[in-house]
């Protein structure tokens, strides 16, 4: 290795111990001191590239960035509380539709509900003790009444239907119980004279101000209820 | 699985802390020799560390967090002079941190050193920081500059040529050598 070369990779690096280096500075006492030299320098020029590190500039690295990620998790935890407030509001929303609407469309779809929600709460045996004195007195508040009794009346009173105030009767048939609402105009509900399912039928009729509704099981005759509640109902003004 | 991500968090804050304690000071010196000014250097060293934070996860070998700290910091002044280009003036000018006063010889001469040190240009000046205080090998800088191997010996060889011949020169410390 030349002289020249020596020096140049020891200018480059003066740490440098490759193989050939080392031989070289063993062969020549010249090149050793050479690289000590180089190796005094550098530790000048470390002394002077290790300037002075500001006080507690790692305590500032690590507080800053802690506080840049609380305030990313604020907004974070900002941008959830947003979410779940919507999240609340439409589920209060849908929870509010569901129960003030309609659920069913028709007014023979809720009183088939209706009817199949209390089933075996009645009986067709049981007394038949409602006096028309005393329907007559609940029909007063539908603007109603009847001039003579249409049948064996086993119950009647008032109930939510759809939310509206309705009267419930329940008359004894021929062979099952028949079912009358006495429902005021409700818009909700559509208006449907006849309905049916696999076990009970229904007719709507409707009056002045409210539909009446009779639902009984498929072998009981509805129309001739029909004609006894459209004799005997008066409605007054 | 909250717990999962404050666990993570967690570990993702111990390992910043280590970074930040093992790597501040090169970081900051070697931004020092950047920039000759110790609040942008303290600024970019800020910097960096927060983009690190960020990053993170990203580090998958601690033993390249060294090099990967000074890329983002490279990065981060390359930015600054995209945003204030008359920066460049300034260069000229070096804040010398040091106090002539403190009149050791040692520290006499570190002043001298550090003068040519920033006058040197800094294609010469780069990579010998990135020598000494960096503690890279000529493949790493050559890699961290984007330069070949031999351009980064030849520039580290003139760097010292030039800081040898510069402190032989002076007769201020030659003086007390001498004497």
């Amino acid at each position: 290795m030349d002289e020249l070369q020596f020096r140049r990779r020891i200018y480059a690096d003066p740490n440098t111990r490759d193989e050939d280096m080392i031989a070289a500075m063993n062969s020549d006492p010249a090149k050793q001191s050479f690289t000590q030299e180089l190796e005094s320098l550098d530790s000048k020029l470390f002394q002077a590239l290790n300037i002075e590190v500001p006080n507690g500039l790692s305590d500032k690295l690590i507080l800053r960035q802690t506080m840049a990620s609380h305030q990313q998790q604020k907004r974070k935890s900002r941008v959830r509380l947003t979410l779940a407030a919507s999240v609340a509001l439409v589920m209060g929303l849908t929870i509010n539709f569901m129960q003030f609407s309609s659920a069913y469309s028709n007014l023979g779809d809720y009183a088939i509900a209706h009817i199949v929600h209390e089933e075996g709460h009645f009986s067709n045996t049981s007394a038949a003790n409602v006096s028309l004195a005393s329907l007559n007195d609940k029909m007063a508040t539908f603007n109603g009444s009847f001039t003579d009794s249409i049948g064996k009346l086993m119950f009647a009173d008032y109930c939510r239907f759809d939310g509206m105030k309705s009267l419930h009767l329940v008359f004894q048939g021929a062979t099952s119980i028949v079912t009358v609402f006495v429902v005021p105009d409700n818009e909700g509900l559509e208006f449907i004279a006849d309905f049916s399912t696999d076990k009970f039928i229904g007719k709507s009729q409707h009056f002045k101000d409210s539909n009446i509704i009779v639902v009984a099981d498929k072998s009981e005759s509805l129309a001739q209820w029909q004609t006894a509640i459209d004799k005997n109902i008066n409605w007054s003004i | 699985m909250s717990a999962q991500v404050s666990y993570n968090m967690a570990t993702k804050q111990v390992r910043y802390e280590a970074l930040v304690k093992a790597l501040h000071g090169d970081l900051f010196r070697y931004a020092y020799w950047l920039c000759h000014d110790k609040h942008v250097a303290e600024d970019l060293v800020q910097e960096t560390f927060l983009r690190a934070w960020r990053a993170l996860d990203s580090l998958k070998d601690e033993k390249a967090a060294k090099s990967w700290l000074i890329t983002i910091l490279r990065r981060e002044n390359a930015r600054r002079f995209e945003r204030k280009r008359f920066d460049m003036s300034e260069y000229e000018e070096a804040t010398i941190t040091d106090t002539k006063s403190t009149s050791s010889e040692q520290e006499i001469e570190n002043y001298w050193l550090r003068e040519k040190i920033a006058q040197m240009p800094e294609e010469y000046r780069e990579p010998l920081v990135l020598q000494i205080i960096g503690g890279f090998s000529g493949e790493e800088i050559a890699k961290q500059l984007n330069l070949n191997k031999n351009t980064v010996m030849t520039r580290l060889f003139r760097a010292r040529n030039q800081l040898k011949d510069a402190l032989e020169n002076t007769p201020n410390v030659r003086g007390h050598y001498n004497g």
